[in-house]
């Protein structure tokens, strides 16, 4: 087990050099420096002074292993069409929204799509299974712009059943559609994996001694068959991360929240490149990390997995 | 021979993603069924590949579901391709006397802000949006092809080496990497977004022709051919990459709805296909300016979306019962 965590932990290395390398390679293919714009017209002299400034007159080797020298203590470097603000102070500034509407939201999943899976696989075949299934494939396939825009009419606008903020993130009454919004996708998704394993789990031996032994049916399922039933869930958190992130561009477009998705956004329209490039890089991280400590509790839970070759 | 067949990896265990288990399911099971019949495809005898797929299309089309979104699927992408070509409306003309109407005889699902027929304008969005969508998805299965069977038709350390490079891209959020490469293009059209969206979720493909193909590699016509002197490219044009064919049908429909979402993400947030060209995605940034008054015309564009990917997902899912009888009894 040791030995795969720390087998796990050096690979992570590599594996962001390289992630941070292309991020690199992809944002220095991009037209145009943001200081020989037109627009702007900014003497020959002060370019120049930019230029060197900045760095970019260095060869491309130099450029990277300065960006990785950043990256690894945590400077991701001045923005470059915001004066005097740096890229950690835009995370800094918009980052906890993200965190704070993806932790929800992953929340939401949870609380709604585990159950949800279990009471289906619990009555495989009956119309509520089916009714379940209707629900989790349309969460599936809705895209969350209609999901959001659909709460917002419907709740706020149509029936006027609460008055609540449908932009901004400060009460926690506009946190609700958000957050409802980016988790009913994860929802859903979790309550296909959790009925699929669950239905499998059922059919165990263990599951049939468990029951001939005489054990309550309501700790049969709760203890015996969910904690088996939930491993596939937490191998899905990853894939679920990424999820989150796209869901969190659109939805924070929507809601006028200042998170990460939307600043993101603006930075692509504004060029700020160093902004981009820092923050693709940051959601790389959270990404690797997440993955990192995903097959870390799957050892733990998983047993078989453990003693193999990491 | 180089042969790799034991998983290193925890990864390559797990069930990472719904998608992946599903293609591995999928690809475990085409192996399978075929593997009885090949051999009597040896010797350059006529291949009677007819009777697996004729058994397949006999189990497709048992499955109700599966027809049910086939036929749906069908009956979309023809009326995006043929709409526009009968329909009375101009997809382009501005009209503000008439904007934002309620369905009617003449506007059947009524008229945008603009007062361009909604009708018109999806089926001309369903164009870009499903037209972007197969390309992406086939420039992602060819890299797929050509890169998963280098990897494990080669083996050793340059497939060690390729899957390693795979790895530490796997499971990026795409949408950043596709938004820079936009970014890199710099103006977005049609072939702009496939290139975004393939060069963002190729990865799959490519791991799962890779696993395909190192399993194949294994059977026994593949030695049979190299005994008798069957050159390398004999043996993975004629016997691997032939049989790959079950599992790429089915990760056509797999990729498809991905690659039409991340479209319609994109084009949402203003960064994708704009304004006049159509695509749902474009269309539903459109529509939602107006939502609290015309909610319809963000809820059109995104129920077209919807529906694709539904339909896709039981085909998908058809697709692979279909090819695996073994599931299907369950």
């Amino acid at each position: 087990m040791t030995a795969l965590v720390i087998r796990r932990l050096v690979w992570t290395i590599p594996v962001l050099l390289l992630v941070i390398f292309l991020t690199f390679v992809l944002m220095r293919q991009i037209e145009g420096n943001p200081f020989r714009t037109s627009e702007r017209a900014i003497p020959e002299s002060i370019q120049r002074n930019l230029e060197a400034k900045f760095g970019l007159n260095d060869p491309w080797y130099v450029q990277y292993a300065k960006y990785v020298e950043g990256v690894a203590t945590f400077d991701l470097g001045p923005s470059l069409t915001q004066r005097g603000q740096t890229v950690n102070e835009v995370v800094r500034e918009h980052f906890p929204e993200s965190l704070e509407l993806g932790g929800l939201a992953f929340l939401f999943a949870i609380v709604v799509g585990i159950p949800l899976g279990v009471v289906a696989a619990l009555r495989a075949n009956t119309p509520t299974d089916y009714a379940a299934m209707v629900v989790s494939n349309l969460g599936f396939a809705v895209p969350s712009f209609l999901v959001a825009t659909l709460l917002i009419y419907f709740v706020v606008v149509r029936w006027g059943v609460a008055d609540i903020p449908t932009s901004g993130w400060t009460t926690w009454q506009s946190k609700i559609l958000p957050v409802v919004a980016l988790g009913l996708g994860p929802a859903a998704y979790f309550a296909r994996l959790v009925r699929g394993s669950m239905l499998e789990t059922l059919q165990q031996d263990y599951i049939r001694t468990a029951k001939a032994k005489g054990l309550p049916h309501r700790r049969v399922v709760l203890v015996h068959a969910l904690r088996n039933s939930l491993i596939p869930a937490v191998t899905a958190a990853g894939p679920l991360l990424g999820f989150l992130i796209t869901g969190s561009f659109v939805i924070e477009q929507i809601f006028a929240i200042p998170g990460i998705g939307r600043y993101y956004v603006t930075a692509v329209t504004g060029r700020d490149y160093s902004v981009v490039m820092g923050l693709t890089v940051l959601l790389a991280i959270i990404v690797i990390v997440a993955n990192l400590v995903v097959d870390i509790v799957y050892g733990f839970l998983d047993p078989r997995t453990r003693d193999a070759r990491a | 021979m180089a042969v790799n067949p034991a998983p290193r990896r925890v990864r390559d265990r797990a069930p990472w993603r719904l998608k992946d288990r599903r293609y591995r399911a999928a690809a475990e099971s085409v192996t399978a069924e075929q593997r009885p019949e090949r051999p009597q495809h040896e010797a350059g005898a006529p291949v009677r590949q007819s009777s697996l797929w004729r058994d397949a299309w006999r189990r497709y089309v048992r499955n109700r579901a599966a027809v049910v979104a086939a036929v749906a699927f069908g009956l979309l992408v023809a009326f995006c391709l043929f709409y526009p070509l009968v329909s009375p409306h101009d997809p382009y003309e501005v009209n503000f006397s008439q904007a934002s109407e309620s369905p009617s005889l003449e506007h059947p699902l009524g008229t945008d802000r603009f007062g361009r027929d909604l009708l018109t304008r999806t089926a001309l969005g369903g164009r870009v949006s499903i037209g972007i969508g197969f390309a992406a998805t086939i420039a992602i299965l060819l890299i797929g092809v050509v890169y998963g069977s280098i990897a494990g038709f080669v083996g050793g350390w340059l497939d060690n080496g390729m899957m390693r490079f795979l790895d530490a891209l796997y499971g990026l959020p795409y949408l950043p990497f596709a938004i820079i490469t936009i970014a890199i293009f710099g103006n977005v059209t049609f072939w702009v977004m496939v290139v975004a969206l393939a060069i963002a979720s190729w990865f799959t493909a490519a791991r799962i022709v890779r696993g395909q193909i190192i399993t194949l590699k294994q059977n026994d016509y593949v030695r049979a051919a190299k005994a008798i002197g069957a050159r390398w490219h004999r043996i993975l044009g004629r016997h691997l990459l032939p049989n790959t064919l079950g599992v790429l049908i089915i990760a056509i429909f797999l990729e498809l709805p991905a690659v039409i979402l991340g479209e319609a993400f994109i084009s949402f947030i203003g960064l994708g296909i704009s304004p006049p060209d159509a695509s749902w995605g474009a269309m539903a940034q459109d529509g939602r300016a107006v939502y609290r008054v015309h909610p319809i015309e963000i809820v059109i564009p995104s129920v077209a979306i919807a529906t694709l990917i539904l339909s896709a997902n039981f085909i998908a899912d058809g697709l692979r019962d279909a090819l695996d009888p073994r599931t299907k009894e369950t």
